[in-house]
């Protein structure tokens, strides 16, 4: 973590010196090739997950090109499929930008579906979330946080240990299958660092014990928790992102009111990445719209959606967040303690999870 | 008969308490938008979406198209293997189950890998070669259900018999399946329309992936991660189907009627 | 039926398969083709090169137990689909109910047949969830706890009972024709020689409709093996069935392995191709007595 914080220290240091800067740097040519290509092709970006909604509309106003939105609801893998399937196709089925798990821009990478680029806020992108040679680059994350629904839940618990507790019994819910969900995966992730155990194979053992006994507790149900699901009360409290938890507050408005809590201790950070395809059909609309997601202006359309934007540290520096956005978000103290797992942890615990959930946690099957 | 009548009642209610309590919870759920009270507003933000009436008239004509090409290929085909081939029903029947384990995101990955715009066939590239391709997606999802209902209507006919004294009578293949055995299967043919209607309207992997403008997709993008606004929306799609069944159902009983008068 | 002789003595049932072409053309195109990846890519490993270990991984106890949950769930809410649509469907069509009801149950089914996934998980946890519809009446105006009493939603009879929403409306769909099939005057003769109702069904009307019965069985059996998006929106992690396996490989956003993700989809290629054989073999004898 202190890595991250000098290598974005460092470059802030550059950028100030280099004096104002305008949103990005304009390169004419760029725009001029995007707007003759006219569309860029996303995917898997739900206009609520970090406020992928205002993104999109920003790029729309400022540039006046067509954003092509394929299947909001696709996962990492379904993204790379998307990629593959398309290699040899230009039309309007083939992603041009991928939005994907940390671990899978690796991945990507190895399998030759990425093509290399650099935006000119490369710089403060911290080093240890993007690839030396620009295939993919991390860009945004958040921390593990739980959602609780205050008409059923009076009292919210303040960090993993409380959930055991008996007054919670039948309320924790995760956001999806611990098998196949990131979310979800690094849920119980941070449940095993709560537990004291180290990033990686062992706080994923350790987080497979905690649901084991939440499961035996009868706090752990096992239901796909979603906004619905916490309104109806099938699912009183929720571990979610903390971006999704605040950004699924808000579309409530109230009804139910909602707390988000930020755990004391277990505060796992996920990073997500994004990526230029191979095959891309538009390739400069595509590089135009992560120029735009890295200028100052994209970065804090995703900070409006509570995600924590990767050129954070970079922005605060240089004062250009407003302070009634800062004001919205969580107090910061929660994501000073936040864990960046690494490439090597991030694997190790999403095997190690994705293979034990049924045999440890064993919701058994009565009947 | 009282007994039977008795039998028949408890059937009916029983079904209906089993079917209408789901859909009454769900209803509930969506008036409960606004806090404290029960308000339509749920429904209002729904319908007030311009997009709403565009898809859903795009995913209508689909599935009536869809139903169109599933009668042509199943019912020659149905009738075919029943009067010619027998052996090679089990062989048929096999091939018509496979959509059902099949996940369609397979199915629609492989369109694209072999239909894009480098290959033989290059549907992707065009709207109407990517319509296309979206109308034989869904008959694909529809033909186990299509398959089963007019291989049922046939079976309960005697198509043999009618074959022969159709074809004494000097009439061609064509003939023989639009005036004699489609009009006696009809009411299987509607089983089957009815539900690719519904598979259509409620589709969402390969429209989406497809990019195509469908009401599945749009449903997608309104409900995600939002409370209130889904389950009105499963009501809307619910009773707005119905509808479009019924109205289904109302036309094919007007054309019984004008063709029983000839 | 006139039989030409062709050329060489061959007769006009050699032209017969032509009959087929299109439909097979069809599958061949846009069904089998399509999905030959999955074939391929269950035999194939990551490399590229040919091996059985995919085949070979799916006989872990963890898999071949979530086959075991499948292939019970499926057949549970199909038997029980079959039995309770049939007798929804008598009633509408043989039970002398008033005709203007018959219209609305059949479009009331093809609508609820497809009803599923997301809504219909949400639908029953909104009923007979914890703080369900049903759940809280039942427990203030009679004084019934529903889970004290053992009921869970989140189980396997849970499921069954949710797969049922969809499962009913097919059987009533498809058994319809088929009970119209049923003429009246062999009812009618059966009445003559002395038959009582239930020796009726028992002799004459269930034989002919067995071979039905048992088809729309096998449909409603393939129907329920394949459906994912019900189970996963209701007990994500909790019943692992096949299709909720299936998906964490090849979907989800946490690297799986593709290639068991294949094999498992081939696998339910062939548990579906015997249940088919079952029941194409049971059919066949059934039929033997049936014209």
């Amino acid at each position: 973590m202190n890595r991250l914080k000098s290598a974005t220290a460092l470059g802030g240091l550059v950028l100030a010196a280099a004096g104002a800067l305008p949103a990005f740097a304009q390169d004419q040519a760029l725009i001029d090739a995007a707007k003759a290509e006219g569309t860029v092709t996303t995917v898997a970006l739900p206009h609520d997950w970090c406020n992928y909604g205002g993104v999109i509309e920003g790029f729309k106003a400022t540039y006046g090109l067509e954003v092509n939105e394929l299947n909001p609801d696709a996962g990492s893998a379904d993204e790379l499929e998307a990629i593959r399937a398309n290699k040899d196709n230009k039309g309007p089925q083939a992603p041009d930008v991928i939005d994907v798990g940390y671990s899978f821009g690796p991945t990507a990478q190895k399998e030759g579906l990425l093509q290399p680029y650099k935006v000119s806020t490369w710089d403060t992108i911290p080093d240890d979330i993007k690839d030396p040679d620009g295939h993919w680059y991390g860009d945004y994350y958040g921390v593990m946080a739980f959602m609780v629904n205050d008409d059923l839940v009076p009292e919210p618990p303040a960090d993993w240990s409380d959930l055991l507790k008996p007054e919670y019994a039948g309320s924790v819910a995760l956001s999806g299958d611990p098998k196949a969900s990131n979310q979800a995966i690094s849920a119980v992730h941070a449940a095993g660092l709560a537990a004291g155990a180290e990033p990686g194979k062992a706080a994923a053992e350790a987080g497979l014990k905690f649901f084991a006994d939440l499961n035996k507790a009868g706090n752990f149900v096992p239901v796909t928790g979603k906004a619905g699901t916490l309104a109806q009360g099938a699912t009183p409290i929720v571990v979610y992102w903390d971006y999704n938890a605040l950004t699924g507050r808000d579309t409530l408005k109230g009804n139910p009111p909602v707390t988000v809590v930020v755990p004391k201790s277990g505060v796992v950070a996920g990073v997500y990445v994004q990526a230029i395809s191979a095959f891309a059909p538009h390739p400069s609309a595509a590089k135009l719209w992560m120029e735009y997601l890295y200028s100052d202006e994209g970065q804090l359309k995703w900070l409006e959606g509570y995600c924590h934007p990767i050129r954070f540290n970079d922005l605060a520096d240089r004062g250009v967040i407003p302070q009634a956005l800062l004001d919205k978000l969580p107090p910061p103290e929660a994501y000073k303690a936040a864990v960046f797992p690494t490439l090597e942890q991030q694997e190790a615990m999403s095997a190690e999870i994705k293979s034990n959930w049924d045999g440890v946690v064993g919701v058994s099957v009565p009947n | 008969m009282r007994l039977q009548h008795f039998w028949a009642w408890l059937s009916l209610a029983i079904g209906m308490v089993y079917f209408f309590l789901p859909l009454i919870a769900t209803f509930e759920f969506s008036l409960r938008m606004r806090r404290g009270v029960y308000s339509f507003d749920a429904y209002r933000v729904v319908l007030a979406d311009p997009n709403f009436q565009a898809t859903f008239g795009y995913s209508v004509a689909m599935a009536l198209l869809t139903i169109v090409m599933g009668v042509v290929l199943v019912v020659p085909t149905a009738y075919w293997v029943r009067l010619k081939l027998p052996r090679w029903r089990p062989v048929i029947e096999f091939i018509t189950l496979l959509p059902l384990v099949i996940p369609a995101i397979v199915i629609v990955f492989g369109y694209i890998r072999l239909y894009n715009t480098s290959s033989m066939l290059p549907l992707t590239g065009t709207a109407t070669g990517t319509n296309f391709l979206l109308l034989v997606g869904y008959t694909v999802l529809a033909l186990p259900y299509m398959y089963r209902a007019v291989d049922t209507g046939l079976r309960a006919i005697d198509i043999a018999t009618l074959t022969e004294a159709a074809q004494s009578l000097g009439a061609g293949w064509t003939t023989i399946l639009v005036r004699v055995i489609l009009p006696n299967v009809l009411v299987a043919v509607l089983s089957g329309a009815f539900l690719t209607f519904a598979i259509v309207i409620g589709e969402f992997t390969m429209a989406a992936l497809l990019n195509r403008p469908a009401f599945g997709p749009y449903l997608q993008v309104l409900g995600a991660n939002r409370a209130y606004e889904p389950a009105a929306l499963a009501v809307i799609a619910f009773g707005i189907t119905w509808a479009c069944m019924g109205l289904i159902q109302l036309v094919t009983r007007l054309q019984k009627h004008t063709s029983a008068r000839r | 039926m006139a039989l030409t002789a062709g050329p060489g003595g061959r007769t006009a049932r050699s032209w017969a398969w032509v009959g087929i072409m299109p439909f097979l053309a069809f599958a061949l195109l846009f069904l089998i083709l399509p999905t030959m990846q999955i074939v391929v890519g269950a035999f194939r490993n990551p490399e590229g090169a040919f091996t059985l270990q995919n085949i070979a991984n799916l006989f872990t106890p963890a898999i071949l137990g979530s086959f075991w949950i499948s292939i019970r769930i499926s057949f549970a809410s199909a038997f029980l689909g079959c039995v309770i649509g049939f007798g929804v469907a008598w009633a509408v069509t043989l039970g002398e109910l008033p005709r203007w009801l018959r219209g609305p149950v059949m479009t009331f089914s093809g609508v609820a047949s497809n009803f599923a996934g997301v809504p219909l998980a949400f639908a029953f946890l909104a009923t007979l969830g914890r703080v369900g519809l049903v759940t809280v009446l039942l427990r203030d105006w009679f004084g019934i706890n529903l889970f004290a009493l053992g009921f869970n939603l989140l189980s396997f009879w849970g499921l069954t009972l949710t797969y049922l929403f969809f499962q009913i409306p097919l059987m009533i769909l498809i058994i319809t024709p088929a009970l119209d099939g049923l003429k009246r005057e062999w009812r009618e003769a059966a009445e003559i020689l002395g038959a009582s109702p239930f020796q009726y069904w028992r002799m004459v009307a269930l034989p002919i409709l067995w071979p039905t019965l048992l088809g729309t069985l096998a449909l409603l059996f393939a129907n329920a093996f394949g459906a994912v998006a019900t189970a996963y929106a209701l007990t994500g992690s909790s019943l692992t069935i096949v299709p909720i396996l299936l998906f964490a490989q090849i979907r989800g956003d946490v690297l799986g392995d593709p290639h068991l993700g294949y094999a498992l989809a081939f696998g339910m290629i062939v548990v579906t191709g015997v249940g088919n054989a079952l029941y194409i073999w049971m059919r066949t004898r059934a039929e033997r007595w049936v014209k």
